[in-house]
């Protein structure tokens, strides 16, 4: 059957509640954002466009690093459980196994998503920004899921650790979410911020939900560059992911 | 020593295996080699199984056992050399060996929140078998291990013992016509023990399995197999039946006769025409003629190259014959048997020391070097 995998990873995640957890959790903060924006004294001032583009960066963070968690062990965790000689002799090749763990990955951000809809709706209403602000974050969550979760799993098949993979994982994507945390406003104005800067698919991500949401520049037209920016990441991961997956092979351990 | 009856493999599957290979379920492997960095784990390593064979893959701890067996199975990409399983080549081909070849490793993985009737199912569906087939098959094979009464408990809950019953029956839910076993009885109860091997010698006997067995329990190993290969620091050290094993190993057939131990015995024992020790218990009532060798009636082979019965008899009678010419009271004539452990060991000490007077005078980087180097297989 050809998404036996994917069906016993998605019974797997929801019976260990590895899955499940990310969708509660995100509806308990995306319950305890939306109170804030809308009660808070100070936060109520804001905008109703930077209230919006507020919680869409909530879902899109939360999405990534989920992502990157539960991608971070897909090959690891097999491989120290024992299963995954048992995986590999079966007829699924490689590229296969790793597909289909995406895919799991991906389908449980599209719970994650279909749970922070409601949340959009509600901050969005009485503005003409619904739609936009839904189908960006649908967008580049979506695009931005698939290009972590690829490169995590990429990194759970060659470093073999769990705990490795996810703290090389993490790492990445801190360096990559949080760049303010790492580079003062100085520095990010030199050549080497402004490098990073435009790599960064994290970045491109919230400039181009900003301009959306914020500065109402709804067309996809405005957004080319974002947009490619992101996907171009995105098929890079695919990439690495593809050329790792042909070469899972079982070491011994010695 | 049981020997393994040989089948033609009629063994029907839903996998894609070619009419044409069908029969073949042998295992070869030419000057195989796997290294890892600076370590040479199998080098150079030839052996032959021939379909329908149960062949015990013995070795020391580290030997390179497992390595061969995942080469084998297409987990691992050999260094050099070459092997085929089932008449597939082992790197072009290792999607259709993975068809026709179930894996059972010393520690397999389960996913402990499955029962075993998920689990059986869900490996069948990823072997593309047709769902009624498969929950065919799985009911079969959990009542074939004894897993049928725990069959919908979580498999976190079950014992070492039913986890490893559980792995076997993964392992023949697509029907293979060869199987490779890594310790499949370790950490069993000898009940346990005795059902494995039981299933082992169905399949092996009934539907034509070949059987790769990598085991520490040469017990087991000298009862299960027909053929086996003993190798050391990833070198063949010797291959074959068990008595050719005995013959390379240069372990003596001996036979004791004992005889009543009185003042005439002892005295017509001190010259007698051939040679044999003599072991004499001040509290026992008996002597014990020991013959190390029947030479030159030991050295009569068959056209098969095995011992003669007929002509080891008849050397017995004639030394029995001249042992009662000499008034001596026979008790009995015993033949105690070569066991495996006694050749494997004799096997792998002649091997070590061989190597360590090779080294001797050897500098250290020297050693290194010439280790580095690939080796030549033993003739066996």
């Amino acid at each position: 059957m050809a998404l036996q995998l994917y069906k016993n990873e998605m019974s797997g995640s929801f019976y260990s509640w590895r899955g499940g957890a990310w969708i509660v959790a995100a509806s308990m903060i995306f319950s305890l954002v939306a109170y804030l924006l809308l009660t808070d004294k100070e936060l109520s001032l804001l905008d109703q466009g930077e209230m919006l583009f507020t919680l869409s960066e909530i879902v899109i963070s939360l999405a990534i690093i989920m992502s990157v968690t539960l991608a971070s062990s897909a090959i690891s965790s097999e491989i120290e459980l024992g299963t995954f000689e048992s995986l590999l002799l079966t007829p699924l090749t490689g590229k296969q196994i790793a597909f289909q763990k995406l895919l799991s990955i991906i389908t449980i951000w599209f719970l994650l998503y279909a749970v922070s809809i409601p949340y959009l709706l509600v901050i969005s209403s009485g503005t003409n920004l619904s739609l936009s602000a839904i189908f960006y974050t649908g967008f580049y969550g979506t695009i931005l899921v698939t290009a972590f979760s690829s490169l995590s799993i990429a990194i759970s098949a060659r470093v073999r650790s769990s705990k490795n993979s996810i703290m090389i994982s993490l790492m990445i994507l801190l360096i990559l979410l949080a760049p303010s945390i790492f580079f003062a406003t100085s520095l990010k104005k030199t050549s080497f911020g402004i490098a990073l800067e435009n790599i960064n698919p994290v970045s491109h991500t919230m400039n181009s939900l900003d301009s959306v949401i914020v500065d109402n520049q709804q067309s996809p037209s405005e957004q080319d560059i974002h947009l490619a920016s992101v996907i171009v990441f995105a098929v890079v991961c695919l990439l690495i992911l593809l050329r790792l997956s042909h070469q899972f092979e079982v070491k011994p351990i010695q | 020593m049981t020997v393994s009856a040989k089948k033609d493999s009629t063994y029907n599957t839903n996998n894609n295996t070619n009419n044409s290979r069908i029969n073949d379920n042998s295992i070869t492997t030419s000057k195989l080699s796997k290294t890892f960095e600076n370590f040479k784990a199998v080098d150079s390593l030839t052996i032959k199984v021939d379909s329908g064979d149960i062949f015990g893959f013995l070795g020391p701890n580290g030997a390179g056992k497992t390595t061969t067996i995942r080469m084998l199975c297409g987990l691992l990409l050999p260094s050099s050399g070459s092997g085929k399983v089932g008449g597939y080549d082992i790197i072009k081909d290792s999607a259709k060996i993975r068809h026709i070849i179930g894996l059972l490793p010393e520690s397999s993985g389960f996913y402990g929140w499955m029962n075993a009737e998920e689990y059986l199912t869900h490996f069948a569906l990823l072997y593309k078998i047709d769902s009624d087939v498969a929950r065919k098959r799985t009911k079969d094979l959990l009542e074939k291990m004894g897993l049928a009464e725990k069959a919908f408990a979580p498999i976190s809950y079950y014992s070492r013992g039913m986890k490893q019953r559980l792995g076997l029956a993964r392992i023949l839910i697509n029907e293979p016509h060869i199987i490779f076993l890594d310790e499949p009885t370790l950490g069993l109860d000898p009940k346990g023990q005795v059902e494995i091997r039981k299933v082992l010698l169905e399949l092996n006997r009934e539907k034509g399995v070949t059987i790769l067995l990598s085991s520490h329990a040469l017990r087991e190993v000298s009862s299960l197999c027909n053929k086996i290969a003993i190798i050391d620091r990833g070198q063949l050290v010797s291959q074959g039946n068990i008595d050719e094993l005995r013959l390379q190993s240069g372990l003596e057939q001996k036979i004791v006769i004992r005889v009543a131990n009185n003042l005439r015995g002892r005295q017509r024992l001190a010259n007698l025409p051939f040679s044999a020790a003599i072991e004499t218990d001040n509290g026992s009532h008996l002597i014990n003629i020991i013959i190390h060798n029947l030479s030159p009636i030991s050295a009569v082979r068959n056209n098969n190259n095995n011992v003669d019965d007929d002509y080891h008899d008849d050397g017995i009678n004639s030394i029995l014959s001249h042992l009662m010419n000499q008034g001596l009271q026979i008790h009995d004539v015993q033949r105690p048997e070569i066991d495996l452990e006694e050749i494997f060991f004799k096997l792998i000490d002649s091997r070590q020391n061989n190597d360590d007077d090779n080294d001797a005078g050897v500098g250290l980087v020297e050693k290194r070097v010439r280790e580095e180097k690939p080796r030549e297989v033993r003739p066996h």
